[in-house]
């Protein structure tokens, strides 16, 4: 890309205006691959972007993104934008409340609108046990300085009004755990946002650049095969949730990594209908969690399919379940048509937490295992992992995403459900 | 992948069977034959339970990508892969 990049702002918008059409740029350009680079990030979805960006910005690295296919064309581009921090154990909250607090400014910082929306999500109960249950996960966030309200029907009838909670229903609502800052960021535009901050400062996104292998000397790495030949590295991250697994194969380290399929789907835009993130775990059958996109589509999703998966096509009875619950908890919903149905493959970990960790050699590391909550932790594990890259040293709030935990016992299972990724 | 064959059953929904887990997971000790998994995307050896039939455990193997079920049969005791 020739010259800067112009900073979107109130006066390049007056500039353009007698510019023309030709002041405002590609976010980003496709660049040629270089012979040599202090690291290689394989994988442009947002956590290998968000990588790539703080390995260039804080570190002042030289740095590749490696894509096999098109920026965001993983996962990043199919999760349902949902960003919290409700997390009960101290070694995940900490991180994702990291995360969070780093979405509420990512606008300013990527220059780049990424239409942050604290909206609220609001974990539904439907019994005094799961009240028990909220309130004790509640309590450990506000221990850890993170928003957490339990609310009883009154407060939450004046929060979520759309939800009736005191409507008739087959399984009357309770109350719920409810974290304000919680909410949705539009997925896309984290991947357009990093891509082109990244670029910004010198980082290079190579599409269409598939990694073959790695060439190793004397117990290091020396660089990567790739789909348009060999580049030397110091170092080499990959990001590549969904394909972990054949990563470990190409490294040589097998790992607690399982790949399943998990679904979305989304509506028709209709007028705005529901105000925050609602989950809803419905007895018997399944979850929902449900939303309205800015757009006005409104966005639903559930649990895994149930079983390892690369097709990326939805189970149709997970899909019904999905529905099911949502019509349950809104009926209005049960009249829409829904336009678009798709799956991402989720780097299922045999604790539910992700790893972020040196593997085999000094120089190689993975960042990945990050179940279905990928999205959310995009800024905090790009911000997080470059850290450790570049100085070997993990941050503290990182620090238990290793390898090694598997082998030691020192699990990070939030739902307490063994190496099972499926099991509920 | 909409369905698996039983071998008591027959052709049944696959909203009848419930996934259990993946074989083998390999390994000596039991930190690799309790958290490594194969992650292979060719081939995934699985049991499945007919939970909603007959409730017989199945040995099950799937192409991954493409969703094939190349193999249904009764899982056995001690016949682990």
């Amino acid at each position: 890309m020739k010259g800067p990049m112009p900073r979107y702002s109130a006066l390049a918008l007056l500039q353009a205006r007698f510019k023309g059409a030709g002041f405002w740029k590609p976010l980003w350009t496709g660049r040629t691959l270089k012979d040599a680079y202090d690291v290689v990030v394989v994988g442009a979805g947002g956590h290998g972007l968000a990588t790539a960006y703080h390995l260039v910005r804080d570190h002042g690295l030289k740095v590749a993104v490696l894509e096999r296919r098109l920026v965001g064309y993983g996962n990043v581009g199919r999760n349902t934008t949902i960003v919290r921090s409700n997390y009960l154990l101290p070694e995940n909250h900490y991180f994702y409340e990291d995360s969070l607090r780093r979405w509420e400014t990512l606008s300013r910082d990527l220059n780049y609108n990424v239409m942050y929306s604290p909206r609220g999500v609001v974990d539904i109960c439907l019994s005094d046990g799961d009240m028990i249950t909220a309130a004790r996960r509640g309590n450990a966030m506000r221990l850890a300085g993170i928003d957490s309200e339990l609310m009883e029907l009154e407060a939450l009838e004046r929060f979520a009004p759309e939800l009736a909670p005191r409507r008739s229903r087959r399984f009357p609502i309770v109350g719920a755990l409810v974290q304000r800052r919680g909410g949705t960021v539009r997925h896309d535009a984290v991947a357009w946002g990093y891509a082109r901050a990244a670029t910004a400062f010198g980082a290079d996104i190579i599409e269409n650049c598939d990694v073959q292998g790695l060439r190793t000397e004397a117990g290091i790495v020396t660089g990567v095969e790739t789909s348009q030949g060999f580049v030397k590295a110091n170092r080499v991250v990959f990001a590549t949730a969904g394909h972990t697994g054949m990563v470990g194969k190409m490294i040589g380290v097998p790992l607690p990594i399982e790949t399943h399929l998990l679904q979305a789907m989304v509506t028709e835009p209709i007028k705005p209908l529901i105000n925050s993130v609602l989950v809803y775990v419905h007895p018997g059958h399944g979850e929902t969690y449900i939303l309205q996109s800015d757009r006005g589509g409104v966005v639903m999703g559930g649990y895994l399919d149930g079983f390892p998966s690369f097709t990326r096509e939805g189970q149709w009875h997970r899909l019904e379940e999905v529905v099911q619950g949502a019509v349950e908890l809104l009926p209005e919903v049960g009249s829409l048509r829904i336009l678009r149905q798709w799956a991402g493959t989720n780097d299922m970990t045999m604790d539910g937490s992700p790893i972020m960790d040196c593997v085999k050699y000094d120089n190689v590391f993975i960042n990945a295992g990050w179940c279905y909550g990928g999205f959310k932790t995009i800024p905090a594990s790009g911000a997080a992992c470059a850290k450790l890259v570049a100085t070997g040293e993990a941050p503290d709030i990182a620090r238990g995403f290793r390898l090694s935990r598997f082998a030691s016992g020192h699990m990070l299972d939030e739902r307490g459900a063994g190496p099972f990724p499926v099991r509920l | 992948m909409s369905r698996l064959v039983c071998p008591f059953c027959g052709p049944r929904e696959l909203r009848e069977f419930e996934f259990h887990k993946t074989l083998p997971n390999g390994g000596d000790t039991p930190f690799e034959r309790v958290y490594l998994r194969v992650d292979s995307l060719t081939l995934s050896v699985e049991h499945w339970q007919h939970l909603h039939g007959c409730r017989g455990w199945l040995h099950v193997e799937r192409n991954p990508s493409t969703g094939e079920v190349l193999l249904t049969r009764l899982a056995r005791i001690g016949a682990a892969s």
